[in-house]
């Protein structure tokens, strides 16, 4: 307990750091708001005095400590452009990114465990050379481009599955999957990838210590030695990258939600990047920056769980 | 019972991410409630019952509010949210619609607007007088994107309901043009009363279609508005949908998800063409491309070495290669829609060798110069730029290329910091509107920084005369200067191509690039 404590205090200093480089990178952008909004033939006057109606011609040091001051009251503000609470726009977004990173992991870990293991249990053999090849696959080919052709083949040649009209999975499941499946196998293809190396060197290394030999001198066979008792010895790497995969994916599926055509997180960001809409850039680089800092807390209490001889303690180790 | 425990863990880990990730939405429950609604309404559109349409379009509007849009996709949802105090037709007159009659005074100072009566806005209130004055003023503010577009109105009068007066500064002839645009979409002075700066989440004209909901970066649903003055719309609802690549906006169309689409990828132009399934719009536009270059500094504050590049580089092989059927060589502002263009004046001649070298020679380069070229970071700004490169290499001019995020582009072309910059136009109605702000001194589009008295005089002219055919004189003069300054190097007319299904009737294209799904059925 003290340690998650010690460390949700560490995540302070983080996250205020994190918020003086998002302030002050999206200010170093050239270009503004106002001239975005009033386009190519507006004048230098109108500029100015669109510009002080949106309170940009204060000093930044102001504007940041406004922004802090509402940010310690949980309001991340009225985005610039679309008028409309940042907060609104992100609870909006986020629920797509989310439902796609997980679904992208599970397909990830649905490929990435039986290949892994079939490779570690039949070292060197066909099983080994297929998991090879499939994650060398994975990594050399875009999901952008997985993304492309399984439109083509999915909703052009067979009407398999839907290309848009994306809806919340509380709203209409079946809908919901016709349209998230598509993204989520074309960018799990590539995570998986990561995943089954990482998981079969693991594997590998584990296989060659003493207690697997025990194990197999006990007559287990080598299927159950594997799974039962180097699989969980071979998993701590495999639960950090799978970490560090979930929150990379929260940002990172722009392109892939460019080409389903859903309304997500990654898009928005970037949007708001291209509009120059400082504040929902700020809010949505923030919330990003606390979901990494969560999901890592997590993954390092999950460490607890998998292998139980790490303690998580406050004090040295 | 240890493998268990195991992929329970794992399980576990999945189960925990997902909370601690839902937690970031909490408290937003509300929105995404209000997301949920409006997607559910694409539920049932994607059905098959008739009446019913899916338009994709290449970006998502910034605005729905016409006093704040600054781009064309804006205009094609608010096209059908709106109508204009005049019209454009396909061929490009310009005709009354909410205004029923006109006249101007002989000086051309005084223009007299009779309304159409019994127009009522989406929202019940009337349309009248005093609706104009207000979204005349509205738009004339320092803060709206068309204040330049109505900066020649001194005053309005509202003589009684029907009837508007402005009296302007000085004569000026775009002004029925640009009443076909955003300055002339009449929007409800309740609403904008009602919700402030959140108007352009809740627009409301007197148009065919009433906005209805939109999810942010995904869709905009409108329905149809079955008090329309002119007779409600075949169509009953439509959905926009932004896609932010064209060859996915085309899949989209390809298997049924659109009908229409407001795009097509010159290198697909071919292959859609000869599919059965659909049909291709692809006429002529009124913007143009080219190349900005900056009067003020080195190497084009010299005259010379911006005529040699005008005379370097060979427009048609850009057009034949990069748009295929998709663009025409410009010479100047004014496209084959226009009302002044001159076939003779604003194609280019092929490139000249011999002239290039010669004004290398006059400009005290003989053996070429060295400059940087801005441009956007598309493929297709890409590959213009790449064919220049090795246009000008010829005579040893090498062109270093720069690509830029679009709004670094247009902030460094406003401030004239630049040698070349690659940025186009995508054109209005009225020939003034294409050029005066383009190239008059400290014009407000003026990026080149360039000043010329000829040019100037001839820009204040030509948007004085009420006549087209003496207009049309004085913007051939206007050309002679500009081929002779060169401050802007023209490339080529983008056309405006559009996809769609055989299904869809009465598409028409108009040369201002807008749907007007009020003429269409399914």
């Amino acid at each position: 307990m003290a340690y998650v404590v010690k460390r949700l205090l560490t995540m302070i200093p983080v996250l205020l750091f994190l918020s003086m480089m998002v302030f002050s990178l999206i200010h170093l952008i050239p270009g503004d708001p106002a001239q975005i909004i009033l386009g190519q033939d507006a004048t230098p006057s109108a500029v100015a005095a669109l510009r002080a109606q949106m309170g940009l011609n204060q000093p930044l040091f102001m504007q940041y400590v406004q922004w802090m001051g509402k940010l310690f009251h949980g309001n991340l503000g009225t985005s610039l452009i679309d008028h409309e609470a940042v907060m609104k726009l992100i609870g909006q977004r986020l629920p797509v990114t989310v439902e796609l990173a997980i679904g992208t992991l599970i397909v990830a870990l649905l490929i990435a465990f039986p290949l892994g293991i079939l490779a570690a249990v039949y070292r060197g053999k066909w099983a080994d050379f297929v998991a090879l090849f499939t994650s060398t696959i994975g990594l050399a080919v875009p999901p952008f481009w997985i993304g492309i052709i399984f439109l083509l083949l999915f909703t052009v040649k067979v009407h398999l599955f839907q290309s848009s009209g994306y809806v919340p999975i509380w709203q209409n499941p079946g809908q919901n999957l016709s349209t998230m499946i598509l993204p989520m196998v074309a960018t799990g293809i590539r995570e998986a990838a990561v995943l089954l190396r990482m998981l079969r060197s693991s594997l590998m290394e584990v296989v060659d210590q003493d207690f697997v030999r025990t194990a197999r001198a006990k007559g287990l066979r080598g299927f159950v030695v594997i799974v039962g008792h180097a699989l969980p010895n071979a998993l701590i790497p495999v639960v950090t990258t799978a970490g560090i995969q979930i929150a990379g994916l929260l940002g990172g599926l722009v392109i892939t939600e460019q080409i389903f055509s859903l309304p997500g997180f990654g898009q928005l960001l970037v949007q708001s990047v291209f509009s120059r809409d400082y504040t929902t850039v700020q809010g949505a680089a923030m919330v990003a920056a606390l979901i990494v800092v969560v999901v890592n807390l997590i993954v390092d209490l999950v460490y607890g769980f998998v292998d139980p001889r790490i303690r998580l303690t406050g004090g040295r180790s | 019972m240890k493998k268990a425990g195991t992929s329970l863990a794992v399980i576990s880990t999945l189960i925990a991410m997902g909370a601690v990730v839902g937690c970031g939405s909490g408290g937003t429950n509300n929105a995404a409630g209000t997301a949920g609604s409006a997607a559910n309404t694409t539920v049932t559109s994607t059905g098959s019952q008739t009446g019913v349409l899916n338009v994709g379009l290449q970006a998502d509007p910034s605005t729905l509010d016409p006093a704040l849009s600054s781009a064309l996709v804006d205009r094609q949802v608010m096209a059908n949210i709106y109508d204009t105090l005049f019209a454009l037709t396909p061929d490009g007159k310009i005709v009354p619609d909410l205004v029923k009659t006109y006249e101007v005074s002989s000086d051309g100072k005084t223009y007299t607007f009779h309304l159409q009566t019994g127009v009522k806005f989406q929202d019940g209130t009337t349309f009248d007088s005093a609706a104009v004055r207000f979204n005349l003023q509205r738009d004339m503010a320092k803060t709206s994107a068309r204040a330049s577009e109505l900066n020649m109105i001194q005053s309005i009068d509202t003589p009684d309901s029907n009837t508007v007066v402005l009296h302007l500064k000085t004569p000026y002839s775009p002004l029925l043009g640009v009443l076909t645009d955003r300055a002339g979409m009449m929007v409800s002075p309740a609403a904008v009363k009602k919700y402030g700066d959140d108007y352009a989440n809740h627009p409301v004209g007197t148009g065919p279609y009433i906005f209805e909901s939109r999810v942010k970066g995904d869709h905009i649903t409108v329905k149809a508005n079955p008090n329309y003055w002119k007779g409600a719309p075949k169509i009953q609802q439509v959905t926009f949908k932004a896609f932010s690549d064209p060859n996915v906006e085309l899949t989209n169309l390809e298997n049924g998800a659109i009908q229409l689409a407001d795009q097509v990828p010159a290198q697909s132009l071919s292959t859609l063409q000869q599919n059965a399934n659909f049909v291709v719009s692809n006429t002529p536009g009124l913007g143009y491309q080219g190349v900005y270059l900056n009067t003020s500094e080195a190497p084009f504050n010299n005259q010379y070495l911006r005529e040699a590049v005008d005379a370097a580089i060979d427009r048609q092989t850009i057009t034949n290669v990069v748009f295929k059927g998709e663009a025409s060589p410009a010479w100047g502002p004014f496209s084959p829609k226009s009302p002044v263009y001159d076939a003779k004046q604003d194609t280019p001649p092929a490139p000249n060798g011999d002239e290039v070298k010669k004004f290398l020679k006059e400009a005290g380069d003989p053996n070429g110069f060295t400059f940087t070229l801005q441009t956007a970071n598309s493929p297709v700004s890409a590959e213009v730029a790449q064919i220049m490169q090795s246009m000008l290499a010829k005579y040893n001019i090498t062109m270093k290329i720069q690509q830029l995020e679009f709004g670094t582009l247009l902030s460094n072309n406003t401030n004239h910091a630049f040698q070349a910059s690659a940025l186009g136009w995508s054109g209005r109605v009225d020939p003034d509107q294409n050029t005066y702000q383009f190239w008059y001194t400290n014009g407000p589009q003026n990026g080149s920084n360039f000043s010329d008295p000829t040019i100037d005089k001839l820009l204040d002219e030509a948007r004085q005369v009420g006549d087209m055919s003496k207009r049309k004189a004085i913007y051939s003069q206007f050309m002679d200067e500009m081929h002779k300054q060169d401050p802007y190097i023209f490339i080529y007319f983008q056309n405006n191509t559009y996809a769609y299904s055989k299904n869809l009737q009465g598409f028409q294209a108009y040369p201002d690039g807008v749907f007007r799904i009020a003429d269409m059925s399914i």
